[in-house]
């Protein structure tokens, strides 16, 4: 059985790479992202009641909404988690007898291939898509909606904002440039239905992808990253973001070298899981919201 | 004999010190896990009814934008609909509507309520919330989420709802 929303909550990590990963990038976002951790926690800092017999009601009733499958919650997480370990599974293998060790940057730099760049821009394609479908699932929208995602994102806040950040900075910008989002769309165009299906990120989420057929699913993938890249666009002009910005700042937080740029995209690839870990966030303040006015 | 002593204190101080770290060890016990049991498995109950109307029923009866406030859309599941009310680019209160067809218990706790707004029964729950129960099943709850939302705002918020229009909702 999986695993219960308050144990996901409890559980999530304070330290590591995916949390450094993400601090790093408070410079893009201040003070938006506070690393948000345990259920009880995060139940009085979203409702800001206090008293334990209430903050124990508002649990049980966002418990039982979770665990209704028919409310779209669980289909979300799973989701978030695929899309994070599908597009780190590359080289897994050669990594195995590094688990439990302490993870370096140079001692791991060998074992790291950067990917391909259709492959790095699937994944972020993709990503993006995920965020789109995991949203409606979460909110209660129609799966295709792209028009009301896009008004909601102009709305993201808090670890919401965040993954977008991280998304835009490491599944973005240090591993493709600052064109980016044109690069992500014009390999999109240029693309067969059969390269989608080829594609690990997609293989592992693309049941949950609108579409009838590979050809509709492609179409969907183009058509929500074409109105979102306008958003994305914004968000690196606005905040002056570049490459080195984000690398620099990284360095400041993981253990990097700045002159392995091609490796850093790879790495983060591998050990951050900021999808999982923001997507958990987000799922416990939605349901918690939900579950408060509800009681 | 001095000894024998000795070792008989040890051994029970390296035995209560084994006991504590065994017990130290173990994780207590989840207070949801009874919860987590009850809404699991096959036969558990469902959280929301398949009778809760859709939340999209619910929308037209919420306050619209106005006076530097902006009523903006959060969620839309069955038998729940709520809006966040930013001004600002803060957000300082959560509105929503549910269907308690799904949680009964919701409307019982109005049964108590000695207090009425536009002539609905109304609660306060804890301390940042304010509720009224329209039709006997609707919900309207108006919650503080910034220390300038008091009472009295949430209070005049939910006169703000279509609440005539809601009671009249089948």
């Amino acid at each position: 059985m999986s695993k219960p929303i308050y144990d996901l909550v409890d559980q999530l990590p304070t330290r590591g790479i995916t949390v450094m990963s993400l601090r790093a990038l408070d410079f893009v976002i201040p003070k938006q992202w506070d690393n948000l951790v345990g259920f009880d926690h995060t139940i009085r800092t979203v409702t800001r009641e206090t008293d334990p017999a209430l903050v124990k009601q508002i649990a049980e009733r966002a418990i039982a909404l979770y665990n209704d499958k028919s409310q779209g919650y669980q289909r979300a997480l799973w989701l978030y988690q695929t899309v994070d370990s599908a597009s780190g599974a590359l080289g897994t293998a050669a990594l195995v007898n590094k688990i439990g060790q302490d993870i370096s940057f140079l001692g791991v730099l060998k074992n790291l291939t950067p990917k391909p760049e259709k492959a790095q821009t699937l994944d972020l394609c993709v990503k993006l898509v995920v965020e789109l479908v995991a949203f409606c699932q979460i909110n209660g929208i129609p799966g295709d909606s792209i028009g009301d995602f896009l008004k909601a994102l102009a709305d993201y806040s808090g670890e919401s904002l965040m993954r977008m950040a991280a998304l835009v900075c490491f599944d973005g910008l240090v591993p493709l440039g600052p064109s980016f989002a044109a690069k992500g769309l014009q390999t999109l165009k240029s693309m067969q239905p059969s390269d989608l299906t080829q594609n690990s990120t997609f293989k592992a989420v693309g049941s949950m992808i609108p579409g009838d057929s590979p050809k509709g699913q492609l179409h969907f993938v183009t058509e929500s990253v074409e109105s979102t890249r306008g958003w994305m666009e914004k968000f690196v002009a606005s905040k002056n973001l570049t490459p080195d910005a984000v690398v620099d700042n990284l360095s400041k937080f993981v253990d990097v070298s700045k002159d392995k740029f091609d490796y850093v995209g790879a790495f983060l690839d591998m050990y951050s899981k900021y999808y999982e870990h923001t997507g958990i966030q987000t799922l416990a303040r939605r349901l918690i919201e939900r579950a408060v006015a509800e009681i | 004999m001095a000894a024998m002593r000795w070792r008989t204190v040890l051994a029970s101080l390296l035995l209560s010190m084994v006991l504590l770290t065994g017990a130290c060890s173990t994780q207590a016990p989840s207070p949801y896990e009874s919860i987590q049991q009850e809404t699991t498995g096959r036969n558990a109950p469902a959280a929301v009814s398949r009778e809760a109307l859709a939340g999209s029923n619910f929308n037209r009866f919420f306050p619209a934008s106005a006076n530097g406030f902006d009523v903006v859309p959060a969620q839309e599941k069955q038998g729940f609909a709520e809006y966040k009310l930013n001004q600002g680019g803060t957000t300082v209160a959560m509105l929503s509507i549910n269907d308690t067809v799904s949680n009964p218990e919701s409307a019982q706790k109005f049964a108590d309520s000695t207090e009425q707004i536009a002539g609905y029964p109304t609660v306060d729950i804890g301390s940042q919330q304010t509720a009224i129960l329209v039709s006997d099943r609707f919900q309207v709850k108006v919650q503080s989420r910034d220390d300038s939302f008091v009472r009295g705002d949430r209070v005049a918020w939910l006169e703000q709802f279509d609440l005539s229009g809601l009671s009249r909702l089948e």
